[in-house]
Formats: structure tokens, sequence, C-alpha cells
């Protein structure tokens, strides 16, 4: 069962990590990367331990390349309805 | 005030132990382990309170001054660097005062003199530390305040901290809240944070006993035993970004704050408020239900209910860490209940409890029930024992 629904808003962006994370009860970072969003993942899990939150975002927000056009383009055009 | 015992008897000794996620150095044994059993820790002089916070913790002595150790990678221990720090060090900053008051949020740390200035350290991202800005602090920075103003207590929670000030030109108590509040949590509707401590409103002409903060959490208790929160919310009651006065003929002695749920004191029995978010921590069997918890989501009225498995024995110290709960009973039993993956809950194991658990403490001292105390962190817990 997912710990929790957080919005990407609620999640700090680490340059270290490359990753968007967000606290977890055990002391350590619930983790997602750009590329997980990119493809659609929405579980951010914790590398010390069994939880995981659900990420509240918008896909079209993370199916093109960011400002800096320092990201690999997507694996795989998505469709935004 | 008493002369040295004839019998030259020592100075009695403070009792520490540790148990739960040791991944920062949080538990000051000097490893990186978690653990599963209470380890009995050494390392600290006479202490009187800890503060446990995301990975870190923080002691208070009995003269005044503050002892830090675990997670330091936002600067959180004071101790003029970016470092986790696996046994307990003296913040030196801090040596040329006489502390009263400290707490432990995600990653940042707040410290009240005895004079009422305060002072703030750690992660700053969201405001958190006061200062006016998003820096991040590993020396303790004071926080200004106008000059007729006396600080009392400071909180801190996930990403936000709230003061609790008295102020000689005010009628009443002032409840300052900072840092993020997308959830309410500072008490300002719509507002994504506060950088700079700002009064949180519907408590000015309270008196306020003491205040609290955890994960997206904040409380305040007044001196005569009613309970405001504001922040998230507790599972079954919606969340609120101004104080809510909890409706309840109950008058509250203490208040402890979880992420997702609150432990409170009244007339000697013990309370939780909502803490079944995640099926993780206590929940009673409905007849055990101290008031009427409405299932419409939109109530105001809180899923409060007796802590079920005390068998009418009393609290006299309670602690929440993010998502586990701790007690000393009145005939000094240590009991422990909640998420227990990482040890948390000091059995032995990585096993949840939804009902208190006694713990084996091995101690065979004399004591009274009232010099134990337990406090907890996000995944870890302290317990002490205080000079009598």
């Amino acid at each position: 069962m997912s710990y929790d629904d957080v919005e990407i808003e609620d999640m700090e962006w680490s340059d270290e990590l490359q990753a968007f994370t967000y606290p977890c009860p055990c002391g350590d970072l619930f983790q997602i990367t750009k590329e997980d969003l990119r493809a659609g993942e929405e579980i951010a899990r914790c590398p010390s331990c069994s939880l995981y939150i659900t990420v509240i975002y918008n896909a079209e927000d993370f199916s093109f390349d960011d400002h800096k056009n320092n990201m690999p383009p997507p694996q795989k055009p998505i469709t935004v309805a | 005030m008493a002369a040295t015992p004839a019998s030259g008897e020592q100075e009695e000794e403070v009792c520490l132990w540790s148990w739960g996620a040791g991944t920062e150095g949080q538990l000051a044994t000097g490893t990186l382990e978690d653990q599963f059993l209470p380890q009995r820790i050494t390392s600290l002089p006479a202490i009187s309170h800890i503060a446990c916070g995301g990975a870190h913790a923080i002691a208070l002595t009995g003269d005044g001054k503050v002892w830090t150790w675990g997670r330091g990678t936002k600067g959180q221990l004071g101790h003029e660097e970016m470092n986790n720090c696996l046994k307990p060090r003296v913040v030196k900053l801090l040596e040329s005062f006489f502390v009263s008051d400290v707490a432990a949020g995600w990653n940042h740390s707040g410290f009240v003199t005895d004079t009422g200035r305060l002072f703030m350290c750690g992660d700053g991202s969201f405001g958190q530390l006061g200062t006016g800005n998003n820096e991040s602090h590993s020396s303790p920075i004071e926080i200004s305040f106008s000059d007729a103003t006396h600080v009392e207590q400071v909180a801190c929670g996930m990403r936000h901290s709230i003061a609790l000030v008295k102020d000689a030109s005010s009628s009443g108590d002032l409840v300052y809240g900072f840092g993020a509040g997308r959830h309410g949590q500072i008490g300002k509707p719509a507002t994504r944070s506060s950088y700079l401590p700002m009064v949180v409103p519907g408590l000015e002409n309270c008196s306020i006993a003491d205040v609290c903060a955890n994960g997206d959490q904040s409380a305040a208790l007044t001196s005569n035993g009613q309970l405001y929160t504001w922040g998230r919310g507790f599972g079954g009651s919606s969340g609120s970004h101004i104080p809510q006065l909890l409706t309840s003929p109950l008058r509250f002695s203490k208040v402890v704050l979880g992420w997702n749920h609150a432990l409170l004191i009244a007339d000697g029995d013990t309370y939780i408020l909502g803490g079944d978010h995640h099926g993780m921590l206590a929940s009673a069997p409905k007849s055990q239900q101290a008031s009427s918890p409405s299932s419409d989501d939109s109530s105001a009225i809180p899923n409060l209910r007796k802590v079920p498995g005390l068998d009418g024995e009393k609290a006299i110290c309670i602690a929440a860490g993010a998502e586990h709960s701790a007690l000393v009973t009145e005939h000094g039993t240590v009991m422990t209940w909640g998420w227990g993956e990482h040890g948390q809950l000091g059995l032995g194991n990585s096993c949840d409890q939804t009902c208190p658990q006694a713990l084996d403490i091995s101690y065979n001292g004399p004591f009274a029930s009232s010099q134990f105390r337990v406090y907890c962190g996000s995944g870890f817990t302290f317990l002490a024992k205080l000079p009598s």
C-alpha cells in the first residue's frame, strides 16, 4: 500500500541524487528521477525501507526536455490527450 | 541543596538508551546500524531533555549546554560544518548561553535561551529558519523578534517551525509560524511559505502552555487544557489552515505530534488522534472510541480515541515519531507501538504493533517512574532515566 500521495510541488529536486525527493518516515528520502516521470512512473521509493509514495504530477510537465535542454530525449513520444 | 551523602555515594547516574533507524548516526552508538533492541549510551553528560528530528538529535544538559549528533548534511547539528556526527558533540557556538529549550525538525534545529532569544540552524530551503531568506546555516543564527518579546519555546516540523513568544506589549501569548505553509502548518491560508516568523491568527487571546510541530502538523495547548491544531490534519479529520479548537469536554495536559497522528493526555488517560491513515498505528475497537467520530470526511470532529491496551494505567510521558509512538506508565513501564520496520519499537524485531507493547529495559537500579522520559525521532527512539 502506498504510504502517501505527494504532489510533485511538495518534492525537492536533489542535484546530488539527480532525483525528486520527499522525506520518508524512516529518516531517508523517497526518490524518483525525471526519467521515471517521463516514462509515466508514479511510484517514488525509499532505498532504506519498504515504503513508497505515489507522486501526483502532470505528465505533460515531464514529456519534453526541460528548458536547459540538457536531458536526453524521451525514449518514446508521450501522447498528450 | 543537599550535602554530599556521607556514604560517599557517587552522583546519581543518568542512563540513556536508543534504538531504531541508525543509518545517519542518530542513535549515538557510534555506528550506522539499525538497532532492534535498546542500546545503552554512555557518551553524554547529565542530560535533562532530548529533541529528536528526521535523523538527528539534540540533548540539553541540566546546565543549559547543547549536544547534537546524527545527520548533519544541512548544518542541523550547528557544528559549523555539513557532516554527520556519530557521537554526541557539544555545540560550541551556544556555550556562552544557557539554553532552556531545543527542537529538532526533519533537517533543522531550534534553540531557545533562558533570556528569551531564539537561534536556528540547518536546512532553510523553505524559510524554516526564519531568517528572511531560504539559506541554510551550519551554525546557530539568531532570529530577531521585536525588543519586547521573550521567546519561550520552539517546535520544528518537517519544513516549518513554531515559536511561542511572550510579548510584554501584548495581552496574551503569541504563536509564530515560519517555513513551509502549503498544508496550513504555519497557520496562514494560501501561503506557500514564509521566510520570516508570522503570527498564527486565532490564538492571540489565549494563554499557551505548549506548542508542538511534526511533519506538516502544528498544535498549541492552552493553559486551561484546550487543544488547537492546524496543518495537514489527522486521518479522519480534514486539515485546517488556521488553528482549530478540538471540540471535546476533555482537558488536555500534554500533546505530542507524529506525521499523521497525535497523542494526548487528559485526566490521566492517553488518547490518540488519527493514526489509522496507513493502518500502522493503534486502531482501537469501535467500542473504545471516546468521542463519536464521523464517517463524513468533511466533519471537523476528528477521530479521537483512547489508546488501547493500557488497562487503566496512566501515562506520565508520551512521545510520537513519524509513524510510531512511545510512552512511560506511572509504574515505569516503557511501551511502544506503531511502525516497527527499523526497530524503532525496540522489541527485538521489525514488526508493526497496533497496541502498546512493554519493553524489556535491562535496568536494575532504583528509580521512580517519573524519572523515565522517552523521545521519538522520525524512525528512532531514545529513553532516558533522569536524576531524581
